[in-house]
């Protein structure tokens, strides 16, 4: 009985969701708003990275919301993660071998220097703030695993993650503080396709690539930890 | 004029500044909260005149509506504000006095981001953005439920974690499909277009919506997480759970019928919906032991009345119901915080052990007294203007169901009444025989914020007139669609 419900409702629901999609043009132009971005997006902001446009200059607010999502994210994590006991004896670490420790010293600033490109030329070509984070991080993840035993300092980690999102928010209120929007892009949107243009769309990638790497590499470090059983 | 972006910047930067602001000195962390919550309330009261003549729209990025994101800053928008800093302000204060030794820096984080994420919410005329600060209230709320770091505490948090995230996806969902349909994401752009298209077609996102916005303000059968919830989580928590998260999710439910998709015809089946709610939340919390656990069944019971009176579509009955929200959101953070106050001295949950509270901690027990009658609806409390404005506004509606319908929330009073009077009975009159305790040793940041609400919850009961020309411009901001989509998309 239980199940014939469950089959119903299901059915429902996806008639609905069927009928909901099929009213939906795929790929068609004429789209007022999408149009408007991909006709005009260089125009007013100045980043030829279309998708770098919409998500730092028109929709930026979001990107604000998002960025503090993540700190929550993480600000969470720490709180539910610290609750738990650290354990008094460490068990010992097992080095890793010569191979893997030579690779990830190798690796390590090729990739910070990887991430770092794709932070500060956001607005040129894809990536962004976001995605450049997540690969300085993963710069710090494969130094966890080769080297072992190092760690990040914590308080650094999340000086700078409180920086990058007081810099965001500065960018912002400056906008308000010339007497415009807060967000306004107050730099000159300068020629499109050079490194130094599109306003404050860089400045604001790299506010977010600082935070979101940060944020991230502390997010690594606490799940790496060794935990305990709950208290009661 | 203050922009109202600041309302949700200034929090939210105070927040990000705070592992900063540790390092110059770890005892200023505990103000920043306060701070932060203070310049929103004496703003955002300077900016509700201004709202009541005209509404306040803000842009961000320098893009106009449809383009960009745009804030609404109305009456509807305002009350919320003024209400959300108004107990983020007083519950700061209580947490003066550290909850708990270690993490300190995390609660006060996590507590500015739960409450701005709620500013958030209540400002923005996006969609999108709606949902985004939707996220940050509740992953904050998510990870201060298991604060305390006890078993109960992180078994709640992951069911409400589970919900939560469940009705988070469908929102997203709801949008995306919304967004397919109408190529936009603004709230106003959205309703002026939304009965250009079949009906079926955008019944989908609605359902989606309001089931998904249903699991945080807690309608009838999505509200499993919200006993666990509020009764683990630490009481200053509890208090912004109950008076700030599920009014806010209710506000979304009511953002997303009455302006975005403009729902007229199916408010017999909400009608239906808020009563059911409170039947079964106050039969709940009249068979509890447990004084937070009957307090978050009471809430659920108090979001089904407040459903019922925004679902009678009418000047009378909305306005009524933000009074009553009001009214609860008052009531119901006194009412933890004092209940919090006891458990901290008695060690317990449990109301039998609030014995001869009456003696031991006087101010408290009053102040929980004057909730808990104000909560039934007695005078000269806030509940009586609220729940007598909801009396007022079902009778003028007339028609049999609501009528009906009435009867039943005249009988949850009775419930609702004979479950709080049991516990005031326990504080004042059982225990008699117990040995004289010498009085509880006085908290001054404990007191100051229950004997601000206590005064509120008075002078509001007494004199509702200060506040009901608000309410009447909020109800027309919510009655009068088309007014409100052409301020925005001219």
């Amino acid at each position: 009985m239980r199940k014939l419900i469950s089959i119903i409702l299901l059915g429902m629901v996806a008639t609905g969701l069927f009928m909901s999609i099929s009213q939906i043009p795929f790929g068609e132009p004429g789209e007022r708003i999408g149009d408007h971005f991909i006709n005009q997006g260089v125009n007013e902001t100045g980043a030829t990275n279309i998708v770098a446009a919409v998500v730092v200059s028109y929709r930026g607010f979001d990107t604000l919301g998002e960025v503090s999502v993540l700190f929550t994210a993480a600000m969470g994590l720490g709180a539910v993660i610290g609750l738990v006991r650290r354990k008094k004896t460490h068990t010992p670490i097992e080095p890793a071998s010569l191979i893997v420790y030579t690779g990830c010293r190798f690796l390590f600033p090729v990739i910070l220097l990887v991430g770092t490109y794709i932070v500060i030329h956001g607005h040129l070509t894809p990536g962004g703030g976001f995605q450049g984070g997540a690969v300085i991080a993963s710069a710090f993840l494969l130094m966890y695993l080769g080297c072992r035993g190092k760690r990040i300092r914590e308080n650094l980690s999340r000086g700078l993650e409180s920086l990058g999102g007081l810099l965001f928010i500065l960018l912002g209120v400056t906008g308000l503080v010339i007497g415009r929007d807060f967000l306004f892009s107050f730099l000159p949107e300068g020629e499109a396709g050079n490194l130094i243009s599109a306003g404050i769309i860089p400045l604001i990638y790299m506010a977010v690539g600082l935070k979101v790497g940060s944020e991230l590499t502390g997010i690594i470090d606490h799940l790496i930890e060794d935990t305990d059983e709950l208290p009661e | 004029m203050v922009n109202p972006v600041l309302f949700i910047v200034v929090p939210l930067g105070l927040a990000f500044a705070i592992p900063l602001l540790k390092y110059i000195s770890k005892k200023i962390i505990r103000f920043v909260p306060a701070l932060a919550f203070l310049f929103n309330l004496i703003f955002a009261l300077r900016l509700i005149p201004v709202v009541m003549d005209h509404q306040v729209h803000v842009q961000i990025g320098g893009f106009i509506p449809p383009l960009g994101i745009n804030l609404v800053a109305g009456p509807v928008g305002m009350l919320f504000v003024v209400l959300i800093a108004l107990v983020g302000f007083l519950v700061s204060i209580y947490a003066f006095h550290p909850i708990k030794e270690k993490d300190e820096d995390r609660y006060h984080i996590l507590y500015m981001l739960q409450l701005t994420g709620a500013t958030g919410v209540v400002l923005t005329g996006d969609i999108f953005n709606l949902f985004v600060f939707f996220e940050i209230l509740c992953l904050a709320s998510y990870s201060l439920v298991a604060y305390l770091g006890n078993r109960a505490g992180i078994e709640s948090a992951v069911k409400y974690l589970i919900q939560g995230s469940l009705g988070s996806g469908l929102i997203l969902i709801g949008i995306g499909l919304l967004y397919g349909q109408f190529g936009t994401l603004n709230m106003a752009d959205i309703a002026g277009r939304i009965h250009s298209v079949q009906s079926i077609s955008v019944y989908v996102p609605l359902v989606l919506f309001i089931t998904g916005f249903g699991v945080e303000a807690a309608l009838f059968p999505l509200n499993a997480w919200l006993p666990d919830a509020h009764s683990s989580a630490p009481s200053t928590i509890s208090a912004v759970l109950s008076g700030i998260a599920i009014e806010v999710g209710l506000y979304a439910v009511l953002r997303v019928v009455f302006t975005l998709f403009g729902i007229t015809h199916m408010m017999g089946l909400f009608l239906l919906l808020g009563v059911l709610t409170l039947l079964i939340g106050e039969l709940c919390a009249f068979s509890q032991d447990n004084i937070k656990r009957m307090l978050a069944f009471s809430s659920i019971g108090q979001i089904g009345l407040l459903v019922f009176a925004f679902s009678l579509a009418s000047t009378l009955g909305i306005a009524g119901g933000f009074f009553q929200l009001i009214s609860h959101t008052l009531g119901k953070a006194l009412l933890f915080l004092a209940a919090g106050y006891m458990i901290a001295h008695t060690g317990s949950m449990e109301i039998a052990s609030f014995q001869g509270m009456g003696k031991r901690m006087p101010f408290t027990s009053l102040a929980f007294t004057i909730g808990a009658f104000s909560m039934v609806g007695l005078p000269p409390f806030m509940g009586f203007p609220g729940k007598f404005m909801i009396l007022k506004a079902a009778l003028h509606d007339g028609q049999m169901l609501t009528l009906i319908l009435l009867v039943f929330i005249l009988i949850a009073t009775v419930i609702e009444g004979a479950y709080f009077f049991r516990v005031v009975q326990v504080l004042y009159f059982a225990g008699e025989d117990l040995p004289d305790r010498e009085r509880a040793p006085v908290a001054f940041s404990r007191f100051v914020p229950m004997f601000l609400f206590t005064g509120l919850i008075i002078v509001l009961g007494i004199y509702p007139s200060l506040i009901t020309d608000l309410l009447d411009a909020s109800a027309l901001e919510l009655l009068d669609r088309p007014d409100f989509i052409k301020s925005i998309i001219p």
